[in-house]
């Protein structure tokens, strides 16, 4: 018995030891949480950078929590509740769940923990009914990113173009609002039909298959609206299977590395850059200016810009 | 029962202690009564799922289902509760659909005679994808505080999942110990076909035992959704390996035949308590599947290793 004792006594203090600077309400200086949805994405491995210097620069000390799957609401939610538990001065967070996450949120208020949303919107209705009221969102405006996308297409495409578009997870108010934005756009041009949408859940490997299936569908699509760029990357070696490389247009959200390579390359039209690092930068900003007692807008809009072969140097 | 087991759960508990003293020293968090409590809540749909795990594995089996039966079973009750049934109603429709589930496993594995990995992989698959075709993908979100209760609830302060944790314990571990069904489920973990040729009805306890599973799987996904306000055909996911973990950890043997479901609820108590501690100490996510993982393997490795010398 005494070695199940040493080992997870060993375990535990390995995994300490190298970990005693982040446990720093001691020093007296203020601690921001940042609790993102995943650490395994460049979007919020950007984020987490910005936030960083920010921290750093003003002098608090910055926690960054994140669940091990996008998707995992229920994990980012026990994660909401430790972090609670040790005093943090502010929470600035990326919901999981527009509405799943406001049950963790509603605990954050009975502590007096401020809220800063950034990048993916609470659910209004969910939010007000539970008496959640962050002290600021940070984040693009996804419907402007999906319009940004729609304007385009008309324009490159004169206005005549076969459409199809992949999704991300249904009823994710991110993908919601750039499709929204996306189709409010090109309904301004008759000639644009949208023959196919459907979701991919946000993933590079379903990009790709989705997009093999509209091709069967549907061979005359030549245009594809992408919400998220993994989604897009994966169309795009659908596209190079079925030997249609360049011919059709992909439209894609985020500007990753990979897919500016890909608009470099000309297998890619376009993609809506967000600038994660900044939206970190300015949570962690809003977030001490709320713990110092100072106003915030309600609101940060944080730019957009659409990436094409021109704006590439 | 032989001799080895209350001294390894004896040893498990010493080890949870042990992590318990670790983290009081290095956080003044920890050991507060808000954060244990915390803990517990954390732990309830864990230990749940866990229980009906430890049912399974005692028998020999492995239910690799259980994440998805979550989700399907509660995005059965999210709309059944939206469709406006009364609330009886709408918990009979979710824990119907977790039991029916279980049946199915079982009747696939006893009567079809086909491996439990492969017949609850498959179920795996079929009850998440009902759960996303049932719903179109969307959760279910937005119910009456009525049901959300069951999560928001306290009683003398104790929140009201741990409140449900501790009666399915109660009532599994009465079963396990005190009924033939329960002595049935050791005995066809130990050794089936000495219990078939004693005249027990294999076929039968252990259809029932995938039942168990499914049945404590729908109470995990009730919490689940009264917690998150929502019921999402995506919930759930990858619970079946937390499930093996807490059971496994607690002492339950792999071959079947040995275990104690008070192993498994330290079990699932170790690992609350170890996600617990290294949010609160800061330690980056990638590190805790680290340590999560490194504790799993060690457990197991003193399962065998204390195995190897009782022999």
């Amino acid at each position: 018995m005494r070695r199940t004792i040493v080992l997870i006594a060993a375990i535990a203090a390995a995994s300490l030891s190298c970990n005693r600077g982040a446990t720093t309400a001691r020093d007296g200086k203020p601690t921001v949480a940042l609790v993102l949805k995943t650490l395994n994405h460049p979007f919020f491995v950007d984020m987490r950078r910005g936030a960083q210097e920010a921290a750093d620069r003003l002098g608090v000390t910055l926690q960054v929590q994140a669940a091990e799957r996008e998707i995992d609401v229920e994990k980012q939610m026990q994660i909401v509740e430790n972090l609670i538990q040790t005093g943090v001065g502010a929470l600035c967070i990326t919901p999981s769940g527009s509405r799943e996450i406001v049950s963790a949120l509603v605990k954050a208020k009975n502590a007096n923990v401020p809220i800063v949303v950034v990048d993916t919107r609470l659910d209004a209705k969910a939010a007000a009914d539970a008496g959640v009221r962050p002290a600021t969102f940070v984040g693009s405006d996804n419907y402007e990113g999906g319009k940004l996308a729609g304007d385009y297409l008309v324009k490159v495409s004169g206005g005549n173009a076969r459409v199809g578009i992949l999704e991300g997870i249904p009823g994710h108010e991110t993908g919601d609002s750039r499709l929204r934005g996306f189709r409010d756009a090109v309904k301004a041009a008759p000639g644009i039909t949208i023959v196919a949408s459907q979701p991919a859940n946000w993933e590079r490997d379903q990009g790709f298959n989705v997009f093999q299936n509209m091709l069967q569908a549907h061979s005359d699509i030549d245009s594809v609206f992408a919400c998220s760029d993994l989604m897009a990357l994966g169309a795009i070696e659908a596209i190079a299977a079925a030997g249609k490389s360049g011919r059709i247009r992909v439209i894609g959200f985020d500007a990753l590395d990979d897919a500016k390579k890909a608009i470099a390359a000309g297998t890619m039209e376009a993609s809506v850059a967000q600038f994660p690092s900044e939206m970190g930068r300015v949570a962690v900003e809003s977030a001490v200016k709320v713990i110092r007692g100072e106003t915030v807008p309600p609101d940060v809009n944080v730019k957009l810009e659409l990436v094409t072969k021109d704006t590439l140097k | 029962m032989p001799a080895g087991i209350p001294i390894r759960q004896f040893g498990t508990a010493i080890g949870l202690i042990v992590l318990c003293g670790i983290l009081w020293i290095l956080t003044p968090h920890f050991l507060t009564v808000a954060n244990l409590l915390n803990v517990a809540e954390q732990t309830s749909i864990n230990a749940i799922v866990a229980v009906g795990m430890t049912f399974v594995i005692l028998s020999g089996g492995i239910d690799l289902s259980v994440g998805s039966i979550v989700a399907f079973s509660g995005v059965v009750l999210g709309s059944a509760l939206a469709a406006g049934q009364p609330l009886p109603i709408a918990l009979a429709f979710g824990l119907a659909t977790g039991i029916g589930c279980g049946l199915a496993n079982g009747a696939l594995i006893s009567w079809g005679g086909l491996p439990p990995f492969i017949v609850t992989l498959g179920t795996m698959s079929i009850a998440r994808g009902a759960a996303l075709l049932f719903t179109e993908g969307r959760p279910i979100s937005g119910f009456s505080p009525s049901f959300r209760v069951l999560a928001t609830g306290r009683l003398a302060f104790i929140p009201a999942p741990v409140i449900v944790m501790a009666v399915v314990y109660l009532v599994a571990h009465f079963v396990l110990t005190r009924t033939t069904f329960g002595r049935y489920v050791y005995a066809i973990g130990g050794n089936e076909e000495a219990t078939r040729l004693s005249g027990v009805a294999i076929r039968f306890h252990k259809t029932m035992v995938y039942a168990v599973s499914g049945l404590t799987s729908a109470i995990a996904a009730v919490i689940l959704t009264a917690r998150l306000n929502s019921a999402q055909p995506i919930a759930g996911m990858m619970y079946e390996l937390d499930a093996i973990a807490a059971t496994v950890i607690g002492g339950t043997s792999l071959m079947g035949g040995d275990g104690t479901l008070a192993g498994t609820l330290i079990g699932a108590l170790i690992m609350g308590v170890l996600r617990n501690g290294l949010n609160l100490l800061g330690v980056s996510s990638f590190l805790q599947q680290i340590v999560i993982g490194g504790v799993i393997v060690v457990a197991v490795l003193l399962d065998t290793v204390l195995k190897r010398n009782r022999a």
